[in-house]
């Protein structure tokens, strides 16, 4: 289930403008949303190395390795044949397991090829033991491309974490006023846990573009609070 | 999931059967693996072998121009097609280093993280060091000896097993090597007794030494197992058996010597044109397809595996390399055990046969 962008803008406005701290517009909205959804997509990655370091537990719905997968597979792209090998071209935000299709006997198999610097493939492919080969692929990113190596590979499959689509609040300008307008509006992909995040997130962001220092203090102090509680 | 792939008939007849219902034109096959050619498979409708041209094949599926009839018996045979027979005792490299990611890598296993070409390393070096002294020797190469009385070594030789010729009876007789004669590098001279130099200012050197001529000039055809009389083939199989004489000339069976730096065996005179047979190893890794363990080895392979990248990497605590080094050895003796493959009956009866000869 995805955040929807409307509950979190009113949400914004309501705690910004409380006291008459100022007004977002939603272009400034727009911009601050799509910051916050990438600060906290970005930021799953290190919790989970952390977490994983951490002993948790059997209880799926609260062990924090899970919960923070469970945030992450809503993005996650398994096994996509990559007809095109750029990066950018295929929206990788981060690259998975990448594998080499290749034909053994007539039939097609899917092997995981191994990631290499150039100085490693280097060293590997100095070995009759260690060198690419159809059963054995290896690949290199040349210029932001997956570049397989390894004779008689037929094609690349690719695990990977998609970028969030960027979000936007719609509206139409009736009598001067921003009306939403859920046609050209694009929610937050976000896992449904995270609204309150969001709302913090981009009041915290807007204290600093209506250059209100309290209000970047009251949203950094209560998302201090929640992430302390998050990894005790 | 079961580990037999594909189905029985495949396996013993290389065949499938499919029943017709009027209006299916389409058949997936579903060999593995999956024929590559249309000529590489014959189709029967009730038993008619159907032409070619009325149906084609792709990718694994059969395609009929026109729908069999209900009830109809397709029978699909793979011809051309290599025997998967017996193949169920072994497992392949490429499953051993994909069940040993599952089993021993990654958060919270014994190894967190390591590059697939190290797993695939230490697993083709497992395969090697196995195949020298812990799995059967399956290689084998039959030749008549020509008159030069030379065998080329196998192009995958490692070592011999064992040399031996095939007597009338099928019965293949054990050739012993030789140790007081070789075919040492002969150095060509002139007539002075001057060493020959080429253009290059290299040593010339003939192929075939003295000393290599005069052992095969040697022809005592006279003393062969064919000459000895009598019914007791065991006796004939002459194994050394001659007291008071150097076991290893105390026999008929033949010579043989091996020039491992000309890759030849060399035998002698009394085997000219005699059919033998080399048993030896291999290092597992010539071909893809002999990339292979049975499957009594299968956890020895592992627990190698898993010693030898512990053991490669650094800050590995010293009682997990030391814990994984007793776990390898064990686990390899345990493949020996089993593949040394003895059985009570056999015990039985070879022993027998020792306390037979011992009452001689």
């Amino acid at each position: 289930m995805a955040v929807n962008i409307n509950t979190v803008y009113l949400r914004v406005l309501a705690i910004a403008n409380k006291e008459q701290r100022g007004y977002i517009t939603p272009q400034e909205f727009n911009t601050l949303a799509n910051q916050a959804q990438l600060d906290i997509f970005e930021q799953y990655f290190y919790d989970l190395n952390q977490f994983l370091r951490l002993p948790g537990n059997d209880t799926i719905h609260a062990d924090p390795v899970d919960m923070l997968e469970e945030k992450i597979e809503k993005f996650s792209i398994f096994n996509a044949p990559a007809t095109n090998a750029n990066l950018d071209v295929l929206q990788v935000y981060r690259l998975g397991a990448v594998f080499a299709r290749v034909s053994i006997n007539g039939a097609t198999q899917i092997i995981e090829a191994q990631h290499m610097s150039h100085s490693e493939l280097r060293q590997y492919l100095s070995s009759p033991l260690t060198a690419p080969a159809k059963t054995r692929p290896m690949y290199t990113i040349d210029n932001n491309s997956i570049v397989m190596h390894g004779d008689g590979v037929d094609g690349t499959n690719i695990n990977y974490i998609k970028k969030p689509v960027d979000v936007y609040w719609g509206y139409n300008i009736i009598n001067g006023e921003a009306l939403y307008n859920p046609a050209t509006s694009i929610n937050f992909e976000l896992h449904a846990s995270e609204e309150t995040e969001l709302v913090l997130k981009i009041l915290s962001l807007s204290g600093v573009v209506i250059r209100d220092p309290q209000l970047y203090q009251i949203a950094a102090t209560e998302d201090a609070k929640n992430i302390q509680q998050e990894k005790q | 999931m079961a580990l037999f792939k594909g189905t029985q008939q495949q396996y013993y007849d290389n065949s499938k059967t499919f029943t017709g219902n009027g209006s299916n034109k389409a058949f997936v096959l579903g060999f593995s693996p999956a024929p590559l050619l249309e000529s590489d498979i014959d189709v029967f409708v009730n038993g008619t072998e159907v032409d070619n041209g009325d149906y084609v094949y792709a990718s694994g599926t059969l395609t009929f121009d026109t729908a069999p009839a209900s009830g109809a018996l397709i029978l699909v045979r793979e011809i051309n097609v290599d025997d998967q027979l017996g193949n169920y005792q072994y497992i392949t490299l490429q499953d051993i280093t994909n069940n040993f990611r599952v089993a021993y890598v990654g958060e919270g296993k014994i190894i967190s993280k390591v590059k697939i070409p190290d797993i695939n390393f230490h697993a083709q070096r497992a395969m090697q060091e196995f195949s020298y002294d812990t799995l059967k020797s399956e290689k084998s190469q039959e030749i008549e000896l020509p008159p030069s009385l030379k065998m080329k070594l196998p192009h995958d030789y490692v070592n011999y097993v064992q040399f031996s010729w095939k007597d009338n009876a099928g019965v293949e007789r054990i050739i012993y090597p030789v140790r007081k004669t070789s075919n040492p590098r002969a150095i060509l001279q002139d007539g002075s007794y001057n060493y020959v130099f080429g253009d290059d200012n290299k040593l010339l050197t003939v192929e075939d030494s003295e000393t290599w001529k005069a052992f095969k000039a040697n022809s005592d055809n006279d003393n062969t197992v064919e000459n000895v009389s009598g019914p007791d083939t065991d006796a004939t199989l002459a194994e050394g058996r001659r007291y008071g004489l150097t076991p290893e000339h105390a026999q008929f069976n033949g010579l043989f010597f091996i020039d491992n730096s000309r890759g030849y065996a060399f035998f002698s005179s009394d085997l000219n044109g005699k059919v033998i047979t080399i048993k030896y190893i291999s290092d597992g890794l010539g071909t893809e397809d002999e990339m292979r363990v049975h499957k009594f080895a299968e956890e020895a392979i592992y627990k190698y595996i898993a010693h030898a990248i512990l053991a490669s990497k650094v800050n590995t605590p010293e009682y997990i390399v030391a814990r994984f080094k007793r776990e390898r050895r064990a686990a390899i003796r345990q493949a020996k055990l089993r593949l040394s493959n003895l059985k009570i009956e056999e015990i039985n009866l070879v022993m027998k046969n020792k306390s037979k000869i011992i009452k001689h």
